[in-house]
């Protein structure tokens, strides 16, 4: 039990507000807790924004930010949706060629990052508009939809009829990217550039090579949420992972990792994708409009980051101000860790 | 002009003078103004009849006001992405109460800035005091402004403003002087704008904490609420554009200003113009120049029948090629 619980503080905070959460929308919401397998399904709604997170959390940790993860996902959809219809691919196959592209775009904002040293922002912002074009034109006016039922098993599937197939790829996704990040020598280079950048450089780390495969890594996993979305929706518009970003780089920033990289882990990510969809899906049943929702969460983006800055010692440093405070009182202390 | 800046950059680390580099960029973009005017004036004839380039320049005034805006946000190496929804917000506020409650002009302005103003100095909070980054404070805010337009238009949509709101977005200030209103607007802004930047201690002190944030700290600037008087500025004239906009065309929808993609016009003009992305210069006059040669570059995509769908693409890879080939510090890693 000891070692199922979260052990940083911002990890157990997040814990309490999801559970709080969960349970205040299913006491007052009507229509939000239907059944086991039901209120398990809700996670089908939100977790293509939990796939782009996972991506960006590796860009963020670097320091740099992926603007682009949007249009990213919208033209990676429209692109397999043109394999699929007109060129009568196999359904898998274009997913797989799809997922490609993605990883492609990513490396060509990498490039732009790394060669041209063009600042992420800026960057990711230009092509976010230069792919969301592309997609635009190559879908055109009419968008493909109707991709067969096996592809949709993918966004609305079910295993052994309670069990969403997206909730298992998300969690062995977010078990493969904790240990990416923790267990090998590209995360903790990852973590490193974030840190302190001049000292990654120094101690030998290619940080442009590190770099090109964050911004790689963020293309595909921004990919793959675009066809599972084309898979939930059975259809294609290119304009459909416009509403991904922000609540994507919430969910990274709520999760605990730190907006100037190197700080946080993937578990804090994976708690703050299930409050953020659990809080969107509830909002929406409850009644409220995508706009509320979405102004809700662009408050919740200011304010976790304005709450971490308070705590972090790299801004206000309120943390070491309570932990001085607390350590007056040491058995008090003993008491609440046992 | 070049005198006040290389002053400011002093201080800085490796700061050499540049002294033709400015004006080579500002001789450059009119340059190719020019070329893209006779070279579509050629292919469409009508393209360089009076009454287009004075639609031409008439839109670049919403964009250069814009562009303004975010000119002094990039030089303390920040960025606004809100620019866009502060302009939507305040069209749509202005433009309804234009009609529905007949709001004389000489109201409306003081209020639009105004409110311009607190929504700006929100950003400047979030960026000075609570240390957001400001790409990622105004991207929320950017979120709640624009989800504030939607419920303040509750469906509804300006689709005329009232006369006196009509006669300032077209009619000419000055009778007799061939030179519609907005353009003077425009112009008084950019030389109040140009001379804060150049001639007065709090544009120096912009400058320099763009350079060097906590040099300019450790000299006794103070940095946070220089910032914080920086994106109330910012969104004061955001909110003027807003105006101005709905005052030229007539309309105004939840999506405006969000829709076109504002944000990402308005960063394209001030690197453009040759403002340094990574702080510290700014060029105000490239940064007019700059909006001129959008609004050209817009409008002949438009006669020469491309689909509007590539003109985001088109204003990304002008920022990309803005970055890339103008004057690059030299930078580590």
């Amino acid at each position: 039990m000891k070692y199922l619980f979260p052990r940083q503080p911002w990890d157990r905070a997040l814990v309490a507000i999801l559970v709080a959460l969960f349970t205040g929308f299913c006491i007052l919401t009507p229509g939000f807790y239907d059944g086991f397998h039901g209120t398990l399904a809700i996670t089908e709604e939100f977790l293509p924004f939990g796939f782009v997170a996972l991506g960006l959390s590796v860009v963020i940790l670097t320091g740099g930010i992926d603007l682009s993860v949007g249009s990213i996902s919208g033209l990676a959809a429209v692109i397999m949706a043109i394999l699929i219809k007109s060129y009568g691919l196999n359904t898998w196959l274009a997913v797989l060629l799809a997922v490609g592209a993605g990883g492609g775009l990513g490396w060509l904002n990498g490039q732009i990052i790394t060669r041209l040293r063009v600042e992420p922002l800026i960057a990711t912002l230009s092509t976010n508009f230069i792919y969301s074009s592309i997609a635009i034109a190559l879908a055109g006016a009419s968008p493909p939809y109707g991709f067969g039922h096996a592809f949709g098993e993918l966004g609305t599937g079910a295993i052994a009829g309670w069990l969403p197939v997206q909730l298992v790829i998300f969690i062995v996704m977010a078990i493969g990217f904790s240990g990416l990040i923790t267990r090998t020598g590209y995360g903790r280079r990852l973590v490193m550039i974030g840190y302190n950048r001049d000292a990654a450089h120094y101690a030998g780390v290619s940080v442009a090579s590190v770099e090109r495969r964050a911004y790689c890594i963020s293309g595909v996993m921004a990919a793959f949420a675009g066809i599972v979305l084309a898979s939930y929706y059975d259809a294609v518009r290119a304009d459909m992972g416009d509403i991904l970003l922000l609540t994507s780089i919430t969910m990274v920033v709520l999760g605990g990792i730190s907006i100037f990289g190197g700080e946080g882990g993937i578990l804090g990510v994976t708690l703050a994708v299930m409050i953020l969809g659990v809080l969107r899906q509830g909002m929406l049943i409850a009644g409220f409009s995508d706009m509320v929702t979405t102004m809700l969460i662009g408050a919740i983006l200011l304010s976790s980051i304005a709450i971490k800055n308070l705590f972090s010692s790299r801004g206000f440093d309120l943390g070491s101000i309570i932990r001085r405070l607390s350590s007056l009182r040491p058995p008090e202390r003993m008491a609440s860790k046992s | 002009m070049s005198n006040a800046a290389t002053a400011a950059s002093q201080p800085g680390h490796r700061a050499k003078p540049r002294p033709r580099r400015r004006e080579l960029r500002e001789v450059t973009l009119l340059i190719a103004i020019f070329a893209v005017v006779l070279g579509v004036g050629v292919l469409r004839p009508s393209f360089m009849s009076f009454s287009n380039i004075e639609f031409m320049i008439l839109s670049s005034v919403v964009l250069g006001l814009a562009g303004i805006s975010q000119t002094f946000v990039i030089i303390t190496r920040g960025i606004d992405l809100s620019v866009s929804a502060v302009l939507g917000l305040s069209a749509m506020v202005f433009g309804l109460l234009s009609t529905t409650s007949s709001m004389p002009l000489w109201q409306a302005l003081p209020l639009c800035l105004a409110m311009g103003a607190v929504l700006g100095s929100f950003n400047g909070f979030l960026v000075a005091w609570l240390k957001i980054p400001p790409i990622i404070a105004t991207l929320g805010t950017y979120s709640l402004y624009g989800g504030l337009t939607f419920i303040y238009s509750n469906g509804l949509q300006v689709d005329q403003v009232s006369p006196n709101f009509a006669a300032f977005g077209n009619g000419n200030l000055i009778p007799g002087l061939p030179v519609p209103t907005p353009v003077l607007a425009l112009a008084a802004v950019a030389a109040a704008a140009w001379f804060v930047l150049n001639h007065m201690k709090f544009g120096r002190n912009i400058l320099a904490i763009g350079n060097n944030a906590a040099a300019a700290y450790n000299a006794g600037i103070s940095v946070r609420r220089t910032l914080l008087a920086v994106y109330t500025i910012s969104g004061a004239l955001a909110a003027f554009s807003g105006l101005v906009f709905v005052a030229y065309t007539g309309s105004a929808t939840a999506t405006t200003g969000t829709g076109d993609h504002v944000e990402l016009q308005s960063i394209a003009i001030a690197l453009i113009g040759g403002t340094a992305i990574a702080g510290g210069r700014g060029n105000l006059a490239g940064t007019v120049i700059g909006s001129v040669f959008l609004s050209v570059v817009i409008t002949a995509l438009v006669f020469l029948q491309v689909p509007a769908i590539w003109y985001s693409a088109g204003e990304g890879l002008m920022i990309l090629a803005a970055v890339t080939l103008g004057a690059r510090r030299s930078s580590k890693a």
